[in-house]
């Protein structure tokens, strides 16, 4: 498979983890932001936090209106993360390479490319229908990845897009974690009850598996438990690592990679990391140093993988 | 839509209609003009919607750029198909043939011996000042000794009824996505008209072109690496050259997606370098090389011509084909065919002037109103001058980029192109169109699939068919 190729299936799948990511957030935060509670994270602090390069009081002035902070997110041109450009970017990748993805697959991406930039949206956005709106688009991120799921063949197209996605997934879930945790001073023994977790959960899609799995309230220590070693629970860092594995080692098996010992390397430290630690240790340890450590780590193997594959210009 | 309705909004200029005949329908149009006639406006209306989602929702569009937004239009696509029947297509098929014979040999000819110079049959003069005459290229030895593989030629239908040759596309002619797609789109509107009709398969032309390409690798290995070059997305033919490499099963490539090392080329994969054999090219001979044209292009591979001149890579179309498809060139194909192949030319020219003659200058401008000038290596309507539609100081213009540079101009009579029906404001109108078949020549002779893009001009009278210049598009049917 050309390099080129290969960074861009990376890279669509990258921005469209991304844009789903921000949609989940953007529709827990709308809908409990219009109860007044008890907590201070129903608030827009950490989606603005993650997805922009406001400032702290720019991010004041922008709270207040729930439109503002909408249209800031999903529409923006001047936001270079905003839900459109990543759109466009990820339709940009997808078009170089359309003979590499099913035609499916590419008339979806098409398909959330024309909606985001119709008129059409931008006014309802404008007007009362935001929520609905953020709905439909994350029902077609959805169904964008239903349809790769669906169609495309299991080759080495799919083990590029799906590291991609994956990679995209862990860094997301380890930022949220991270904002959650600050906020309580990564202090385990805090006063927190399901309310306060409930933004996190709900935006990514954790909640009702939560209440599933954990009988018990000590809910900062389950939390924790669920999105960092929960092997069932698809957005764990955890079950991220154990897709990302299955793939890298079969885009090393059929490539014939050169130099796989430090590939295998660095991703086995990250990997281990996980597997071989409880939450015990992090207690010990500390929470914030662990988290720190995952993201440098995997950002770092992320820039071997793409010297490795994707080195073409 | 009544007999009447369809009638009364249908008015035919002085020219050939391809529909109706002294207020009579022509019998190959009889069944379409039948449906369309028990159809009600309606129904084709949301036809016509329908067809436009289509294009859409794949993603067969051209961007335009205003305000620095960037606009997705489709290309604009009549929904009544054209019409030719299979007499009239047998003597077209023929005389492309023929002419291709003649182009192909004509182009061996120029770039070895130049025995069409020595004999005196085309002036040197007229190649040596023609740009796209690439000297880097004489010499060199390419397989089976084709240059054009694929073509474009452009033909048109006089008031007399009959087909000339416009002109002859042997570069990079682009639109065989459409002709496909066309077809694709007439079959999800009109599936019961297109079967009953039995219409001509066109489809296969993928696979054709697919298995000559193969054919032309230098190396004898089972599977050859071929890949299509493409200038990348911003390209406006892009939907078509990922539309090819998807059909054909092959590599699309960008020019930093491939390297030349020791005078072969390689593409850059995830598993290492691989070795190319055949370059379906969609990128100009000036941007293939920027060590040996244009030194600042991007779009092209470093040391290209020099594995080309090894024999150890196939381009396609050959490297200078231009030199055949010059429009000065042109007036003298019925001379090559004449040479080449002693036989009479079966599509004829369009009368061509040559406007270095001071004689001819004068004729022209003294007709100008029944005269288009042309630039002499433009394409898509652009520096022309159409006489029936000009002013005095479009003229005044002209004349002086004439005087200039008599040998970058040619002047024809306007030939009044034939019309056809089109759904347009709701109504049945006539407007003019052309004819592009797609034809590929490979080692075991030239195939043309039966079908091509009927180009139309949407404006009411205007000629000009021109896809930049407010034309559109037809599914062609060439029917038994």
């Amino acid at each position: 498979m050309l390099s080129r190729i290969a960074d861009s299936l990376f890279w669509l799948n990258r921005y469209l983890e991304r844009s789903e990511g921000m949609l989940r957030l953007m529709r827990t935060n709308y809908v409990l932001s219009l109860d007044k509670g008890p907590s201070d994270m129903n608030n827009w602090k950490p989606l603005l936090q993650i997805y922009s390069g406001l400032s702290a009081n720019e991010q004041q002035q922008l709270q207040q209106s729930n439109q503002k902070v909408i249209g800031y997110l999903l529409m923006n041109a001047d936001n270079a993360n905003s839900f459109q450009m990543n759109l466009n970017r990820a339709r940009e990748n997808a078009r170089g390479m359309q003979d590499h993805i099913t035609k499916e697959v590419w008339e979806q991406v098409n398909h959330l490319y024309h909606i985001v930039n119709s008129k059409n949206t931008v006014e309802q956005l404008n007007g009362t229908d935001q929520l609905p709106t953020i709905e439909y688009l994350l029902k077609n991120c959805l169904l964008y990845t239903g349809i790769a799921d669906s169609t495309m063949p299991r080759g080495m197209s799919w083990c590029f897009m799906n590291l991609g996605k994956y990679l995209e997934r862990c860094l997301l879930t380890i930022e949220l974690l991270d904002k959650y945790y600050a906020n309580i001073d990564y202090n385990f023994e805090s006063e927190k009850d399901i309310l306060y977790w409930r933004s996190l959960l709900f935006s990514v899609s954790g909640y009702e598996f939560h209440l599933k799995n954990y009988r018990n309230t000590d809910t900062n220590f389950n939390v924790a438990h669920q999105i960092i070693f929960n092997e069932q629970f698809p957005y764990s860092i955890f079950y991220c690592l154990t897709r990302i594995k299955k793939y890298v080692e079969t885009i090393i098996d059929e490539n014939k990679v050169k130099d796989k010992n430090i590939l295998i390397k660095e991703f086995g430290r990250i990997y281990s990391n996980v597997e071989f630690t409880d939450l015990d240790w992090i207690k010990k340890t500390g929470m914030s140093v662990y988290l720190q450590t995952s993201r440098y780590n995997l950002l770092q193997f992320t820039n071997t993988l793409s010297q490795t594959f994707f080195s073409y210009s | 839509m009544t007999v009447q309705e369809m009638l009364s909004s249908y008015i035919q200029g002085n020219t050939w209609d391809e529909m109706m005949v002294n207020n009579q329908v022509r019998p190959q149009y009889q069944p379409l003009f039948n449906a369309l006639a028990n159809m009600p406006v309606s129904e084709i209306a949301q036809k016509n919607r329908q067809a436009s989602e289509l294009f859409m929702n794949q993603g067969i569009t051209f961007t335009v750029y205003s305000d620095n937004e960037g606009i997705e239009r489709i290309f604009p696509f009549d929904i009544i198909p054209r019409i030719i029947t299979s007499t009239e297509w047998e003597q077209i098929e023929n005389g492309i043939k023929q002419r291709l014979k003649a182009l192909n040999l004509f182009l061996k000819d120029i770039y070895h011996e130049q025995h069409i110079l020595k004999d005196k049959i085309i002036p040197s003069w007229l190649i040596a000042s023609c740009p796209h005459f690439t000297r880097e290229v004489f010499g060199i030895n390419v397989p089976h000794d084709l240059y054009v593989h694929i073509s474009g030629i452009d033909l048109i239908r006089g008031e007399d009824g009959k087909f000339y040759v416009l002109e002859d596309n042997l570069r990079t002619p682009s639109g065989v996505s459409y002709m496909l797609e066309n077809r694709e789109v007439t079959k999800r509107i009109f599936p019961e008209m297109v079967t009953k009709s039995q219409v001509r398969m066109i489809n296969n032309y993928p696979l054709l072109l697919h298995s000559i390409l193969l054919s032309l690798s230098p190396r004898h290995v089972k599977t050859p690496n071929v890949v299509i070059l493409t200038p990348g997305i911003f390209n406006s033919a892009y939907y078509e050259h990922t539309f090819l490499a998807r059909q054909m099963g092959i590599q699309l490539v960008e020019g930093r997606d491939l390297v030349v090392n020791n005078h072969k080329v390689f593409m850059k994969t995830t598993g290492g370098l691989q070795q190319v054999d055949v370059i379906y090219r969609r990128v100009d001979d000036e941007f293939l090389d920027p060590i040996t044209f244009k030194a600042d292009s991007i779009l092209g591979i470093p040391g290209l011509i020099s594995a080309y001149r090894k024999g150890n890579v196939a381009i396609v179309n050959a490297v200078g084909t231009g030199v055949a498809d010059d429009k000065a060139v042109y007036a003298y194909v019925p001379e090559m065919i004449k040479y080449y192949l002693n036989e009479t030319p079966i599509l004829p020219n369009v009368p061509t002037y040559s406007l270095i003659d001071p004689k001819n200058q004068e004729y022209v401008f003294k007709n100008i109103n029944n005269m288009v000038i042309k630039g002499t290596n433009q394409s898509g309507g652009y520096g022309m001058l159409m006489g029936n539609n000009t002013n005095e100081e479009e003229v005044a213009l002209f004349r002086k980029k004439v005087q200039e540079n008599p040998r970058e101009f040619i002047a024809q009579p306007i030939v009044k192109l034939s019309t056809v029906p089109c759904f347009i404001d709701g109504k049945i109108q006539a407007r003019h169109v052309d004819l592009r078949p797609y034809a590929l020549c490979g080692p075991s002779g030239i195939e043309i699939v039966p079908g091509g893009l009927t180009r139309v001009a949407l404006k009411k009278d205007s000629l000009v068919v021109n896809s930049s210049q407010g034309g559109g598009s037809k599914d062609t049917w060439i029917i038994d």
